[in-house]
């Protein structure tokens, strides 16, 4: 049993891993710019919230971060410009995780608003958490990418 | 750079959508707004937080009892060591806390929110437009 455990995984384990993780990582990304692409005035005001920009890239984020998330999340679960797709992804995670962690040190007590009005968790500690976990699976399937 | 071509090409693919979502979206932003200050929020926002809020009258008890926000605590600077513990007897951790004053040019508010961080209470926030974005919400 003790030698089983530590066994180390089978490639086809792996790999099929690789395959869900990705299509999982894909799906959050068209969910999580879908949840905010139908009300980007009310994005603009949670990207506000974090007092990091002026209000005109505010704006300019808003309308643009939405799509790309959407763009991004969909070529991955079709495995097309599947790179590209991951290297903008794992940029988006560290800017959010940066955002994030900003807004906790400087003790906000704001919301993430990463998925819009859809998904309404309070606080900045369990999003930061999150994206930590999100960017070890971005780099677990960047690693298995052909 | 195959990797590098790939991202540039996505970045350029969203330009378009985002481009249509800035000239048609009916909720766009607006391209020219007063900022909000650190700690302030719109009242659409708090109406959004639904129940978790606790509302704080910053002004004076006359004005207080003329009328108020239903359920707001009267709490201002004046008898701040009275109306203190009944405002921590309706307080709980984790509820956001909205600080008002009559208008959005009164400093009341701040004034508050400032003393209530001071005093330890996280998720302080100023209403603004104060008393008057609440009487003329729609």
């Amino acid at each position: 049993m003790i030698s089983r455990l530590h066994a180390p995984a089978s490639p086809r384990f792996v790999n099929v891993s690789r395959v869900l993780v990705r299509i999982a990582l894909g799906i959050l990304f068209v969910f999580a710019g879908a949840a905010k692409v139908d009300d980007p005035g009310a994005f603009a005001i949670e990207i506000q919230r974090y007092h990091l920009i002026p209000w005109i890239p505010t704006v300019l984020a808003s309308v643009y971060l939405p799509w790309l998330e959407i763009l991004v999340g969909a070529l991955l679960i079709v495995k097309r410009f599947e790179q590209g797709a991951l290297l903008l992804i794992a940029c988006l995670l560290i800017v959010f995780t940066f955002a994030l962690a900003s807004a906790t040190f400087r003790g906000l007590g704001i919301d993430c608003g990463c998925f819009g009005k859809t998904f309404t968790a309070t606080g900045t500690i369990f999003p930061l958490l999150r994206n930590v976990l999100l960017l070890a699976f971005t780099g677990f399937v960047w690693a298995g990418r052909q | 750079m195959r990797l590098v071509r790939q991202a540039q090409l996505i970045l350029l693919a969203a330009l378009l959508p985002a481009s249509l979502t800035a000239a048609f979206h009916p909720r766009r932003p607006p391209w020219f707004q007063p900022a909000l200050a650190q700690g302030e929020e719109m009242l659409p926002t708090v109406l959004a937080w639904g129940d978790n809020v606790l509302w704080v009258d910053a002004r004076s008890a006359e004005e207080y009892g003329t009328d108020h926000v239903p359920g707001a605590l009267l709490l201002n600077l004046e008898s701040w060591d009275q109306l203190f513990p009944k405002f921590l007897d309706g307080w709980a951790p984790g509820k956001k806390v909205v600080v008002y004053c009559s208008a959005g040019t009164c400093e009341l508010s701040r004034e508050v929110a400032e003393r209530l961080r001071k005093n330890g209470i996280s998720s302080v926030f100023v209403l603004k437009g104060g008393w008057e974005a609440w009487k003329t919400r729609k």
